[in-house]
């Protein structure tokens, strides 16, 4: 039995604490407010940080997948560009590749049959090999053969180039640098 | 202190501790999701290189096609020629079978240093005299034999009679390396000879 009168309100009672000021009342439930906010955003943060590691490694995979396809394509260059090195090459060479046998048989043909062709060179140019330098010359002949000579040449393709003729009695000396004429 | 501020001061302290806990957990989702959208952006980066690589390479092979095509068309006859010997025997086979008479021969190897895809020259001097309509025909034949061969010279004189005439003929014929790799291109950061 208590030892104060129940009906007593006046007398301060000691065995009780006394009552919490009214600006800590609010912290349970603040605690309980900070509780749910930090589960949800908490809950959210988990997922988005499950999603985002997802996209990450889904990104990555992307990644090397281009990378490795273009890989591959930059091998395919590299044969490519090797190819087209050893094709230029090539080329370059065969341009100088013309074949003289026709100008030889096309000069001799250009002449009439009382005309001696006393010396025919052809001279491909070390430098420019596309360039023919021709010297013909001809003994009992008049310079309508070397008109002749010059436009069945150039049915062949091959344009005169600073042609120069010299005439000594029956001998004509021609001269003249052949170059081959794309169509 | 009472017992009812102790508990206010505890719940207090677990309020500050679930408030920190909800930030790491944010700040750990915000890096996360930075990360993986830097992964995107250089997956986009990779996508678009990717797609200028295909567009290069489908032009290149486009652009490159008449030349390797060109290519491809002469191998066989560079694989017919790959050694000195080879020229030699081909030449000669050729005056063999036409019965040419040959005055004098000479092969001799030249290093070609312009490109290394034709490490090698082979120059044939050949001195022929015969007929007229028979040599012409030979030269002719050769040409068409050795397609790759590049006659530097052609020097056709009167022979000993009316019929036959004297033939002076250097040939150059290359030996062709179809797995010559491209040469490196030099450093442009070469340095300059000071002043």
């Amino acid at each position: 039995m208590s030892q104060y009168l129940c009906h007593d309100f006046k007398t301060p009672r000691t065995d009780m604490s006394r009552r919490l000021p009214g600006s800590m009342r609010v912290v349970p439930i603040f605690f309980y407010a900070v509780a749910l906010a930090t589960a949800f955003f908490v809950f959210n943060d988990m997922r988005a940080l499950q999603q985002a590691e997802q996209d990450r490694l889904a990104a990555i995979a992307r990644k090397d997948e281009y990378i490795a396809a273009k890989t591959t394509l930059d091998s395919e260059k590299t044969t490519i560009d090797a190819e087209l090195f050893r094709a230029e090459a090539v080329a370059k060479w065969v341009e100088g590749t013309r074949v003289l046998q026709p100008i030889t048989v096309a000069i001799a043909r250009a002449v009439p049959l009382e005309t001696n062709i006393t010396e025919l060179n052809l001279e491909r140019s070390a430098d420019l090999p596309a360039q023919v330098s021709m010297l013909v010359r001809l003994n009992n002949s008049t310079l309508a053969e070397v008109a002749k000579i010059e436009s069945s040449v150039n049915r062949l393709h091959y344009r005169s180039f600073s042609p120069s003729q010299a005439k000594q009695g029956d001998l004509i000396e021609f001269r003249s640098m052949l170059v081959w004429q794309e169509h | 202190m009472n017992g009812k501020k102790l508990a206010c001061v505890v719940l207090m302290i677990f309020i500050g501790i679930a408030t920190y806990a909800g930030q790491i957990v944010h700040q750990k989702a915000a890096a996360k999701r930075t990360e993986a959208e830097t992964a995107e952006s250089d997956a986009n980066a990779a996508k678009s290189e990717l797609e200028i690589a295909e567009t290069r390479t489908t032009k290149l092979r486009y652009d490159s096609d008449e030349l390797r095509r060109f290519l491809t068309a002469w191998t066989p006859h560079i694989d017919r020629v790959q050694t000195q010997s080879e020229v030699e025997e081909s030449i000669l086979a050729s005056l063999r079978n036409a019965s040419m008479l040959i005055l004098s021969q000479k092969f001799e190897v030249r290093d070609n240093r312009s490109t290394p895809v034709i490490p090698k020259i082979v120059r044939a001097s050949l001195v022929l005299e015969d007929d007229y309509a028979k040599t012409l025909n030979w030269v002719g034949e050769l040409e068409r034999r050795l397609p790759l061969a590049r006659m530097m010279n052609c020097r056709i004189t009167g022979g000993e009679n009316g019929r036959q005439v004297h033939a002076e003929i250097t040939l150059e014929i290359p030996l062709i390396n179809l797995l010559a790799e491209m040469p490196v291109v030099a450093s442009a950061t070469t340095k300059k000879p000071s002043a």
